[in-house]
């Protein structure tokens, strides 16, 4: 008998988004042939990333991929992964969300019917400007873009800043008019949103690390064989790597494109200053990640 | 048994007093979330310029307030002009089976009552988390439509017994029990995907004369006995998810910004202005509301916004100075599809966050196409509204006290247009500030605060009827994505061999009968992805393919049976939408013909 699950992925074909879900579905088939249809819904046809969690909480949808940002209002915890300057690199967040405190952030995900079955990483988050910034104090009196989460907000008041919250789909706009003066975003999503036509400068601060996660619905999951949690499961763990792989040549061709437009990237020139400014977020979230401890074990992996 | 119709005891007058009180409750409440709403952008407004610092989770708050407006208002948009309902059909039928369609109609009020109410519980035990800027329970979020849908169910019953027809209110609701417990045991297998026993479960709502939200959401809860992958409280919060973006925020604003500039007096001296100019020309007064449109458009994306705003705006100055009402309607509808396609476009954005097209070469484009559609406009305004309305030739004194007595006015287009222009407010800001100005106006006009309570409460009723709509299109979305229509799309458009002509065609037919159906925003993140392609494939222009795209869906708001730009000014202004549909036809026509030139320009403008 084949199950039919329904998958949503915010972005198009051409995407990791989309990729690494026809790539699950051909492991899966080729490995169980006929028992699961994935029925693969692209362009964000069902919603955002919060939209689609909660559509799979009430059984609309059977699998996605997410940010940890927009999990976090059922996982507070998960927010010790988009702390801002925590993590050094990719490696260095690869070893945090394969070690003890991966094992316990899937732990509470799936007390909330989301069965992580992998960590995937965005890439980092960059200032983005229409003139360079290279050190905090400029940023004295600046409107940023900010999406909606206590945890940016209160990154860029730190800095002196203005967050203003604007939908991704009206920053365009707030940007070329100047409703905003920055904001910050992964290198692959500033070229697809054609940002570097209206924030052309960007600073390679690296602030916050965006992770995510490759989810299944717990109340599906639940009704598998555990053979066929395994097959989902070593399916995604690929997809996952696969995800990795194909955003950082994403990224490679976005920096590329973003140039030949007359984009710059810049490097700051003092990243310690930008980290020092950043630190009342770590105290003001301590008590929800896990506590200090908790942070300073993550610095030290 | 027919003893009941008609007859005023003592049932029917207890139930129309505790009506009174229900509708006064209902409608108070949602004018004080209307002006919290208000409040709350305006204080985002305030403290970033005065105190340099943003309100956390405003955004946020002002979606959950949003909701809740809906929520109250909505089950008042069950009788009158604000239920959008389609009565061509129904109103022709004889006595006995009207009545039977009216029973008909009633369940589904009743079924879309039980949506709401059982999917608002079950969402509010299931849905768990916190909402990370406001910091409570995600649950709270539902808790309103809830009661909503019970004030609905209520509100319909008393509705009947008041009406003296006992059996009506037993009937409806038995009927509409009866489905809801039926399609929660039965499974029917079918080959047809769920989305489309949706759309004729809808289709037959429509016939009935049910109001056309209610119908959605009795459409989707039948579906799931076909198959359907959204479960009741995935139908709930998906319609929810439909009303939760800020940016249908600026439509209240604009709204309420209409109705004050209205009840302050300032639209009429506005009115008395343009017509001082130009009313003594053919369709005078009819050309400067297009004009009017034109500048407005310069300033909202929104053209379910221009849509209220003109309704109350333009409408009835149209038929104080002797326009049939349905074609003031038409004028003021067939000018808002404008909107979207002059910049700023919601529709544009969505475009390009959809595809890889650039949004500064839309935007370009939705101007030459804008444009184009204006004149054509004109032009049908010119051929059909020609005789109404013409009045004497003034001279320049009265023209020059007639421009000063519309400064308060100018000052409304200066606000909205550099507010957004100059950068200094986003556009449901912008919305904000103009619903504060005008509300200033109406102040300093002396209109007392109960009587601008009572405008208010007004426009939240109508801003319910309007959101309760685009929000229950989003379950009929959500079906069409998950059934992958939009790859049926992209074979039929291939069908006659790709060429640049065959695509171009089959294209604007395949999106005339998508968009009969599907709600613009929904429309253009289903098929733009998957149309594109294969227009790059034969040789079209991408950002002109982008923009013929757009101007297509836009135009779909005027036509039946989901022309929502029709049903909202219907709403606003109590013509009915059948009448506003039949009205609308020469301006439909006009932007076919722009539609069409535009087309046939992809085909001489290669790249
Ligand atoms: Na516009
Ligand atoms: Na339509």
């Amino acid at each position: 008998k084949t199950t039919s699950l329904t998958v949503a992925s915010l972005l198009g074909e051409d995407k990791p988004e989309t990729k690494i879900w026809r790539h699950i579905a051909e492991r899966v088939e080729s490995r169980m042939p006929g028992r699961f249809r994935f029925n693969i819904v692209a362009n964000g046809a069902l919603g955002g990333e919060k939209e689609v969690a909660e559509a799979t909480r009430l059984g609309a949808v059977q699998a996605s991929l997410s940010t940890v940002s927009s999990l976090s209002g059922w996982v507070p915890e998960l927010q010790i992964l988009d702390l801002p300057f925590l993590y050094r690199d990719a490696a260095h967040v690869a070893r945090v969300v394969n070690g003890e405190i991966g094992a316990d952030l899937q732990a509470r995900l799936k007390a909330q019917n989301f069965v992580a079955t992998g960590f995937i990483d965005y890439g980092a988050r960059h200032l983005l400007a229409k003139e360079p910034i290279l050190r905090p104090q400029e940023m004295v009196g600046r409107k940023i873009r900010v999406i909606q989460s206590p945890l940016h907000t209160r990154l860029w008041s730190g800095f002196g800043a203005v967050p203003v919250g604007i939908p991704i789909t009206e920053t365009y706009n707030a940007l070329s008019t100047g409703v905003a003066d920055a904001m910050d975003l992964t290198k692959s999503a500033y070229a697809g949103f054609k940002l570097y036509e209206v924030v052309p400068v960007m600073m390679l601060t690296g602030h916050i690390r965006a992770s995510g996660v490759v989810y299944f619905a717990g109340s599906f999951w639940n009704g598998l064989s555990p053979e066929e949690q395994q097959v989902l499961s070593d399916a995604s763990t690929e997809g996952a790597a696969m995800f990795d792989a194909l955003i950082v040549a994403d990224e490679e061709k976005s920096v590329a494109t973003a140039l030949s437009h007359g984009g710059q990237v810049l490097a700051v020139p003092d990243i310690a200053e930008w980290r020092q400014g950043a630190r009342g977020v770590w105290d003001a979230f301590a008590p929800v990640v896990g506590g200090q401890a908790r942070i300073e074990a993550v610095e030290t992996i | 048994m027919e003893t009941g119709v008609g007859s005023a005891g003592a049932p029917a007058r207890v139930a129309a007093a505790v009506l009174r009180v229900l509708d006064r409750l209902l409608g108070s409440l949602a004018g004080l979330v209307l002006a919290t709403m208000l409040v709350v952008v305006l204080a985002g407004v305030v403290l970033r310029y005065g105190f340099k610092t943003g309100l956390m989770g405003a955004e946020d708050l002002g979606i959950w307030l949003h909701i809740a407006l809906i929520a109250l208002g909505a089950p008042l948009a069950l009788n009158g002009p604000l239920a959008m309902r389609l009565d061509i059909l129904v109103s022709r039928l004889p006595p006995l089976p009207q009545r039977l369609a009216g029973i008909g109609a009633d369940g589904v009020s009743v079924l879309a009552g039980l949506v709401l109410v059982f999917g608002a519980g079950a969402v509010m035990e299931m849905v768990g988390g916190t909402s990370p800027t406001l910091g409570v329970p995600e649950a709270l979020r539902f808790g309103l439509p809830l009661l909503g849908g019970a004030a609905l169910l209520a509100r319909l019953v008393l509705c009947r017994i008041a009406e003296g027809d006992i059996a009506r209110a037993l009937a409806g609701p038995v009927l509409g029990v009866t489905v809801y417990l039926l399609v929660g045991h039965l499974v029917i297998e079918t080959s047809w995907p769920p989305s489309v026993w949706m759309a004729l479960v809808a289709g037959l709502g429509l016939v009935l004369s049910a109001p056309l939200a209610h119908a959605f959401l009795a459409a989707a809860a039948v579906a799931i006995a076909f198959g359907s992958s959204l479960p009741a409280p995935a139908i709930l919060s998906t319609t929810v998810a439909g009303l939760s973006k800020f940016l249908l925020l600026a439509v209240p604003f604009f709204l309420l910004t209409g109705a004050l500039l209205t009840a302050s007096g300032a639209a009429d001296r506005l009115v008395r202005f343009a017509a001082s100019l130009v009313g003594h020309r053919r369709a005078g007064l009819a050309q400067t509301v297009l004009l009017t449109g034109v500048l407005f458009s310069g300033a909202s994306g929104s053209s379910v916004a221009n849509a209220a705003f003109g309704a109350a705006t333009f409408q009835p100055e149209l038929v104080r100075h002797g326009y049939p009402p349905a074609q003031a309607g038409a004028i003021v509808a067939a000018t808002s599809v404008l909107d979207n396609v002059i910049p700023p476009s919601i529709a544009f954005l969505l475009l390009a966050a959809a595809t890889n097209l650039s949004i500064g070469a839309l935007l370009t484009g939705g101007f030459v196409a804008g444009g184009l559609m204006a004149l054509c406009l004109a032009v049908a305004i010119a051929l059909t509204a020609g005789d109404h309305g013409r009045m004497p030739r003034v001279g320049r004194d009265v023209q020059l006290r007639a421009a000063l007595s519309a400064v308060p006015a100018f000052g409304l287009g200066l606000i909205v247009v550099f507010g957004i222009r100059i950068g200094v407010v986003t556009t449901t800001e912008a919305a904000a500030l103009a619903a504060a100005y005008t509300l200033l106006l109406a102040l300093m006009a002396r209109r007392g605060v109960p009587g601008l309570f009572g405008v208010f409460r007004q426009a939240a009723v109508e801003v319910s009827a309007i959101g309760l709509l685009i929000g229950t299109a989003a379950p009929f979305a959500f079906l069409l994505a998950v059934d992958d229509i939009a790859g049926v799309m992209q074979s039929v458009v291939t069908l006659l061999g790709g060429s640049a002509l065959a695509v171009l065609l089959l294209s604007n037919l395949v999106l005339l009968a998508l968009g009969l159906i599907l709600d613009i925003g929904a429309a253009i993140l289903l098929i733009g992805p998957v149309l594109l392609p294969a227009a790059v494939a034969a040789g079209i222009d991408p950002v002109h393919f982008g923009v013929i795209l757009v101007v297509n869906l836009m135009i779909h708001g005027l036509t039946p049976p989901l022309g929502l730009l029709v049903y909202v000014v219907s709403g606003v202004t109590g013509v009915p939408a059948s009448a506003l549909f039949r009205a609308v036809l020469p301006y439909l026509g006009a932007l076919l013909v722009a539609l069409f030139i535009l087309s046939a320009l992809a085909l001489v403008f290669r790249p």
